[in-house]
């Protein structure tokens, strides 16, 4: 795998990362902006894949598997602050929790 | 600078923009159009450069290409992701991105991490996802009342139809990939200064190399098991096989730090989402919304 290949794979995983980031940015639905991080997770393993390729060293595809882990702690917790933020106020939008903001 | 990279980029950034979920869209075929533009001028530029750093060759086994099969992954999961985004139905959304990690473990299987494509399509797709699905159905039935008032957008609230921030959002986005790409890409030809690839022979370190094929090398051959491939001498170790030796025996630290962080992560869950809490009881006891 030349270094050429690697970088269409590292192009795919920077898009698929900006595109996660747009996602955060702009979407106003809790479970959506989380949704989003997940995108950039996966351009994240991408890119850890493609250099555990280009190395011929398993050490990317083990990240990948911590990475799996965190994502997965990380949602299951995430979807049980929004489920007991949204048993407050019957609203999923991030704008109705702004009253710390400025 | 290439200048045909960042017309790219800004074509593909403005196309996520214009389809971008707002009140009234009616820019969104076009902006479907702009983007589908710039990934195709994207994959152009790709190929071109492989045509010039290392001449044009016939068929797929050139030097500076992926796989054919590369570029129709990464146009399915980057269509996925942008429909992720740019949904604002969230169950809707929440299926694009399972298509996300379906292209996402194909491209891993391109990637030789066919161990790894699968645990993608059974943990992400199979467990993260259904979870995210559940958690979506289950708070979408107080915002019933509160959304739209009748016509096609009854079920989705106001703010699943707007965003906030998009254009910054989007800039920041440009940006990012277009520095990414710019120093990336026309330099590809250009090799690191000390790379070491081992073409062929996975580099974990010598010792465990040796220890794996004298293990599968006294394997015992006389008995009645079926012959599988795994019991010739000196055979190439699988990807579950090398990833299983260095995930155990490098890695095995982090892999029991994962697995309490597991465990701190599910306890907290429960916590977390428990129904007869302290401030419910004060707040009266009464039936909340999302029961």
């Amino acid at each position: 795998m030349s270094q050429l290949v690697l970088y269409h794979y590292l192009a795919v995983g920077a898009i698929l990362f900006a595109i996660g980031l747009v996602g955060f940015m702009a979407r106003r639905n809790m479970i959506m902006m989380f949704l989003c991080t997940e995108i950039m997770f996966q351009g994240v393993a991408i890119n850890l894949i493609a250099f555990s390729r280009f190395h011929m060293n398993p050490s990317g595809q083990s990240f990948v598997i911590f990475l799996l882990t965190i994502a997965a702690a990380e949602a299951s917790l995430a979807l049980g602050l929004v489920v007991l933020l949204f048993r407050r106020r019957p609203t999923l939008n991030v704008d109705e929790w702004s009253e710390m903001q400025g | 600078m290439d200048y045909a990279l960042l017309a790219a980029t800004a074509l593909g950034a403005i196309g996520l923009y214009l389809m971008l979920p707002r009140e009234r869209a009616p820019l969104v075929r076009l902006g479907g159009l702009l983007g589908a533009m710039a990934l195709a001028g994207f994959f152009l530029f790709l190929v071109r450069m492989a045509d010039q750093s290392f001449g044009p060759t016939a068929g797929t086994g050139a030097e500076g290409r992926p796989p054919v099969y590369f570029y129709l992954f990464a146009a399915i999961m980057i269509g996925g992701a942008v429909g992720v985004v740019c949904q604002p139905r969230p169950v809707y959304a929440a299926l694009y991105f399972v298509l996300v990690t379906l292209a996402g473990a194909g491209l891993f299987v391109l990637l030789l991490a066919d161990f790894m494509a699968i645990v993608l399509i059974i943990i992400y797709a199979g467990a993260i996802l259904v979870t995210y699905v559940f958690v979506i159905m289950l708070a979408s039935q107080g915002t019933t009342e509160a959304g739209g008032g009748g016509g096609a957008n009854v079920a989705t609230p106001a703010y699943d139809r707007r965003t906030s921030g998009g254009l910054v959002a989007v800039a920041v986005a440009f940006v990012l990939v277009g520095a990414i790409t710019q120093v990336l890409l026309p330099a590809a030809d250009k090799p690191i200064a000390t790379v070491a690839t081992y073409e062929g022979r996975p580099a974990v370190s010598r010792e465990m190399h040796n220890l794996m094929v004298a293990s599968l090398a006294e394997a015992p051959p006389a008995s009645t098991a079926p012959v599988s491939q795994t019991a010739t001498p000196g055979a190439q170790p699988s990807n579950v096989q090398l990833l299983g030796s260095s995930l155990f025996s490098q890695y095995a630290v982090s892999l029991e730090l994962a697995g309490i962080l597991l465990t701190i992560a599910l306890i907290g869950a429960v916590v977390i989402a428990r129904k007869n809490t302290q401030e419910h009881q004060a707040l009266g006891g009464g039936k909340l919304p999302a029961e």
